[in-house]
């Protein structure tokens, strides 16, 4: 019995080794394909670290976009930083001369890429091309924001963002498309139900947890790692403006709801108001742009943006908030240069600084700075004749941007709470009359400035 | 060999042989057994060791084909994986169903229920007389179309035939007569209803009552028919009720290849009914039609706003001729529909555009304003950088040059500001007063009908004063007001680029279109040249008009102008006649002038500073309006303007129709 089973042993092992040698065969095969190609690569000057698959799926990826003519560039932070410190490396190396590979192959879970949505030629034929050459690809789409504005549409879809994924390397496209006041946006990557959550590390990417907003950057074709892609001219302006981009969008149902109930003023008057409002806007946002300093929608028209999407027609000013830190000095004359005379001058930079400048049609600017202490932010204001000083209490907050008036501007991310503390929690209702020293549940009193200082603290034109 | 038999004898001294070799071999290696222990144990490390290996080469090959992508394993899954979902989704629902169809004709009621669900029902006074028709998927069981034809009146007929006609072979037809369907059913929809396999249809009479279902070109399914008994009264109500077997999804779809167009073709296909050879099977007419691109397109990233409300098959035609006109790119293409109507939808989704609905506010011209106004927000919301929008409505038929026209004129926009608008349809331009497609006119009125719209004018002048839901104002009638025109012209070419074939409208019925729309003259010629654009500016234009006056023979004033042989049989002069218009708006001799020419004439249209130009005979004709026009010092001293006398108040003008 024993040496039948001896036997019976011997023949299994023949068997399986044979057909474990018969699979050799099989796969040396490509085994020796795959080999070849590597040092074929290899051979044409010693290019090092180009078979990554992060470089792989890049240099697919770009393939497919400009057979597909599919207008994308290049956004990727991690990368676009690595482009900015070696930039006189990147300008000077033309196609294929590149020895090492610097930039793509850095290890990295994705690559991110935004689509110029505007530009596109056909729909999306590239996906199935891209899934043809091997990739993976997961599309988020939602509603588009530009129509809710207007009541009563519905449209199709838009498309916000794609995934796609080559073995462990995946490329994140993200789609921008151009908003009123000349910028881009891209949307929240949202999952729905029937995403596979486990399809890519969606926690580690760098764009789509909120919806951002983007100034249109111009573009420059550069090659990199051998690869010809496009990137913004200005990579680290636009790697800057990453962690500050959350964007978020108007209440336009809720505005719509207040209108239903205090009905919209579409007088003459009113409408004159908001056309010379808009303007006024308008301006000073170009002149605090133009001095790089930030600043947002602040009290009466922060309101008016958060509670009806528009400009308050009696609201008779305009309100801008700024950190005391981004004061300059120049920002007076820059005023008066683009035709706006300063009216008033409350305060000094060390306490309770704000500006008041004159627009046309008796349409007034007011700009209050903002002062942060460790657990809350304020402002001040000062009544001219007696000299008192009074303090507007915020708790903290960031900035985000939104659409105002066809206008991409700052205001408080927490608004609700920002508004909250300015208005009370009836900031719903409107209210016509108001004492900007008593009716504010933040005011507090704050003391009076010594007499020696009016001069310099009480400027009044 | 058939007769050999195998000896039971060799059997076993074979088997014996082998053995005894065997046992040789056997005993050949015991005689070894050490040498052979070795062997063996050899062979099996040897063996182990292999497996071993083998089993961490497949471990290892895994791990990088999961890393590497050279490998074509991935997308092999991929596709399988694809292949594996696509069959069970189109095989549908399983076993072969039932449809249980009502139908019911009588005088004063129709109705059509599938399955306990009423697709049809029309008891209305005074409406939706004739035959109505119902077209059921045969797999579904869904309506893909409903029509009522009206075969009372005359012609009606007709497009039912070429509706029947269109329906694909083996739908389900139903029809059913409400009130009278027989008094202009000609022969030939008799004969059709006859190869439908009708009995009553061919024999329908005065007041009769109807109901069918059928197969299209198949069996029918059932028939009811109740005579009417006298010329006064009407057959008995009648009410069918019928099985209709349903049939697989495969035999009611084509087999077209696989391509991104098809499926979108499929997926209308299968839904509605009535588009013609979009969804025949053997030869489906194209869906896309990339014209040949215009070379320096100005118009290229100008966004197209196509106003739409519920008339499906005016939207296809109409997107149709724009998608085959040249230098037209689709991506810049909206259609706004007003309502939430799925057919429209599907219309815009077969040819790959985006579609907006629009929930309807308000009512009758105030709706159509508001969608306006939603439409026209959004074009310039969804396409901040344009400066431009062109606004299209579904009933017009595009010209092949329609945006090379744009193209060409689009700059004048920009430049002059007393501009309100480019439009490619000329109010007078008529078949017998239209000539020169290359050259345009400016006009005190805006046509619409295909315009051009600036952003800055819609953004800072109309859409904050456009009329709310509550005034019941038609939108271009507003437009039209001084408020809003303020003295400022529109741009239109001598031959419009834009047709207007709408029948069915809010301010529209067959009699005024035939009257005044269907022999609106169209260019059909590709790539016209416009004629010395830029003296289409404001002072420019002045300059050309007192050339053009300056050179033009002075008329026969003695004549009837509307008598033909006021002009001279000639072909290619300018010619001028002044007519009397006491001030800026008395337009009394014109009107007459223009119902006499058979132009427009229910308004004021096509006018320049009291300066009407078109075309009679192949003659540029200049008419002016004397004293009030500026133009009138070229009126020569002798002549004495003509006078028209408006007719007796009692005969009226036809209606109150606008031109929307």
């Amino acid at each position: 019995m024993s040496r039948i089973n001896k036997n019976v042993v011997l023949a299994l092992l023949t068997l399986t080794s044979s057909a474990f040698l018969l699979f050799q065969l099989y796969y040396y095969k490509h085994y020796l394909s795959a080999k070849n190609a590597a040092g074929l690569s290899k051979s044409k000057g010693s290019r090092i670290g180009f078979d990554s698959i992060q470089w792989r799926a890049v240099k697919k990826f770009i393939m497919l976009t400009s057979n597909q003519n599919v207008p994308v560039f290049l956004i990727d932070p991690l990368i676009l930083e690595l482009i900015n410190k070696n930039f006189e490396q990147v300008k000077n190396t033309s196609y294929g001369s590149t020895s090492e590979c610097k930039f793509f192959c850095v290890p990295r879970d994705f690559t991110a890429f935004a689509l110029q949505y505007h530009l596109r030629k056909n729909e999306e034929g590239w996906i199935q091309v891209a899934e043809n050459m091997g990739f993976q690809c997961i599309k988020i789409e939602s509603k588009d924001p530009r129509l809710d504005g207007i009541d009563s549409l519905s449209g199709t879809e838009i498309p916000l963002h794609y995934i796609c994924k080559l073995a462990t390397h995946a490329i994140h496209l993200i789609v921008f498309h151009e908003r009123s006041g000349n910028y881009l946006w891209h949307g929240h990557l949202r999952l729905k139900e029937h995403i596979d959550r486990k399809f890519v590390p969606f926690r580690k990417l760098r764009f789509g947890r909120y919806p951002g907003a983007f100034d249109r950057p111009e573009l420059q074709q550069v090659t990199v790692d051998g690869l010809e892609v496009l990137i913004p001219k200005d990579p680290m302006y636009f790697v800057e403006e990453i962690p500050h981009s959350r964007f978020i969008e108007c209440r336009y149902k809720e505005a719509r709801a207040f209108f239903q109930q205090y009905l919209d003023d579409n007088t003459v008057e009113a409408m004159a108001f908001r056309k010379s409002a808009k303007e006024l806007l308008q301006l000073a946002a170009k002149t605090l742009n133009k001095l790089g300093i930030p600043f947002w929608l602040s009290s009466g028209t922060c309101l008016g943006w958060y509670r009806q999407c528009n400009i308050i027609p009696y609201s008779k000013d305009v309100d801008l908030g700024i950190f005391i830190q981004d004061y300059k000095s120049d920002i007076i004359l820059a005023f008066q240069d683009a035709g706006l005379p300063l009216k008033h001058k409350f305060g000094k930079v060390e306490d309770s600084l704000e500006l008041s400048f004159q627009g046309k049609d008796d349409v007034k600017l007011d700009i209050f700075f903002f002062y942060e202490e460790t657990d809350h932010m304020w402002n001040g204001g000062t009544q001219a004749k007696t000299g008192k000083k009074f303090k507007y209490l915020f708790p903290k907050f960031t900035l985000c941007w939104t659409e105002f008036v066809d206008m991409k501007v700052h205001v408080p991310c927490e608004t609700l709470e920002y508004i909250e503390a300015n208005y009370g929690k009836t900031w719903k209702i409107p209210v016509k009359t108001w004492d900007w020293k008593r009716s504010p549940p933040n005011v507090q009193p704050n003391g009076v400035w010594p007499i020696s200082e009016w001069d310099e603290v009480i400027q009044l034109y | 060999m058939d007769d050999w038999k195998p000896s039971p004898l060799i059997k076993p001294f074979g088997a014996r042989k082998k053995r005894s070799w065997y046992l040789t071999w056997k005993y050949k290696l015991t005689n070894q057994r050490a040498l052979r222990r070795f062997c063996q144990t050899g062979a099996v490390l040897f063996l182990l060791v292999t497996v071993i290996v083998n089993i961490k080469l497949i471990l290892d090959t895994r791990r990088a084909i999961s890393e590497a992508n050279e490998d074509p394993e991935p997308e092999q899954d991929y596709d399988e994986a694809l292949g594996r979902l696509e069959p069970p989704r189109r095989r549908g629902s399983g076993p072969r169903r039932v449809l249980d169809v009502e139908v019911y004709s009588s005088r004063s009621k129709v109705y059509v229920a599938v399955d306990g669900t009423t697709v049809l029902e029309d008891e209305a006074r005074e409406q939706g007389r004739g035959i109505h028709v119902i077209v059921l998927n045969q797999a579904t069981g869904h309506v893909m179309a409903k029509r009522v034809f009206d075969t009372y009146s005359p012609h009606e007929d007709e497009a039912m035939v070429l509706f029947l006609n269109m329906v694909a072979p083996g739908r389900v037809l139903i029809c059913t007569v409400k009130d009278e369907g027989s008094f202009h059913l000609k022969d030939t929809a008799k004969a059709l209803l006859r190869s439908l396999g009708s009995q009553a249809g061919p024999a329908l009479g005065w007041r009769d009552t109807w109901a069918f279902v059928g197969r299209k070109g198949g069996p029918v399914l059932g028939e009811k028919h109740s005579k009417s008994p006298a010329l006064s009264s009407w057959g008995d109500p009648v009410l069918l009720k019928t099985d209709v077997p349903l049939s697989s999804a495969e035999e009611a779809e084509c087999h077209w290849a696989d391509t991104e167009l098809n499926r979108r073709r499929r997926r209308f296909c299968s839904k509605v009914e009535g588009y013609g050879s979009v969804c025949s099977c053997k030869d489906p007419t194209p869906i896309e039609f990339s014209p040949d691109p215009l070379p320096d397109n100005k118009v290229l990233n100008v966004p197209v706003a196509v106003i739409a409300g519920n008339r499906p098959n005016y939207l296809y035609r109409m997107l149709r001729s724009l998608l085959s006109a040249q230098g037209v790119s689709p991506q810049m293409i909206t259609v706004f529909i007003d309502g939430y109507y799925e057919e429209p939808m599907d219309v815009v989704a077969l040819f790959g555009l985006r579609g907006i609905q629009h929930t309807p506010i308000s009512i009758k011209n105030a709706r159509v304003s508001q969608h306006y106004k939603a439409s026209l927000t959004a074009t310039f919301n969804l396409f901040p950088e344009a400066k431009f929008a062109v606004v299209l409505e579904e009933d017009l038929d595009i010209a092949v040059d329609f945006f090379s026209f744009l193209s060409q004129s689009i700059h004048l926009l920009e430049e002059d500001d007393s501009l309100y608008c480019i439009s490619a349809w000329n109010d007078q331009g008529y078949e017998h007063t239209a000539e020169d497609p290359a050259l345009l006119y400016r006009v005190e009125t805006m046509p619409g009908l295909g315009w051009v719209l600036r952003r800055s004018l819609y953004k800072e002048e109309l859409e904050p004063k456009w009329p709310t839901p509550e005034k019941l104002w038609d939108w271009d009638m507003w437009m039209r007001m001084p408020e809003q025109r303020r003295g400022r012209e529109c741009i239109i070419p001598d031959v419009s680029r834009s047709y207007h074939f709408g029948i069915v409208g809010l301010n529209m019925n067959g009699y005024f279109h035939e009257a005044y729309f269907k022999k609106h003259k169209f260019n059909t010629v590709p790539g016209v040249q416009l004629r010395n654009v830029d003296s289409l500016k404001k002072e420019a234009y002045e300059v050309e008009i007192h050339r053009l006056l300056s050179e033009a023979e002075v008329l026969d004033h003695s004549k009837n102008p509307c008598e033909d042989s006021f002009l001279p049989d000639t072909e290619g002069h300018t010619y001028v006649a002044f007519i009397r218009m006491e001030k800026d708006d008395d337009f009394t001799t014109w009107t007459q002038l223009a119902k006499c020419l058979h132009i427009w004439d229910l308004d004021v249209r096509g006018n320049h500073r009291g300066l009407w130009r078109l075309f009679r005979k192949k003659n540029h004709f200049l008419v002016v309006g004397v004293p009030a026009s500026p133009y009138s010092v070229k009126k020569p001293p002798s002549v004495t303007p003509i006078f028209l006398e408006p007719p007796p108040k009692e005969e009226g003008a036809p209606g109150a129709a606008e031109q929307t």
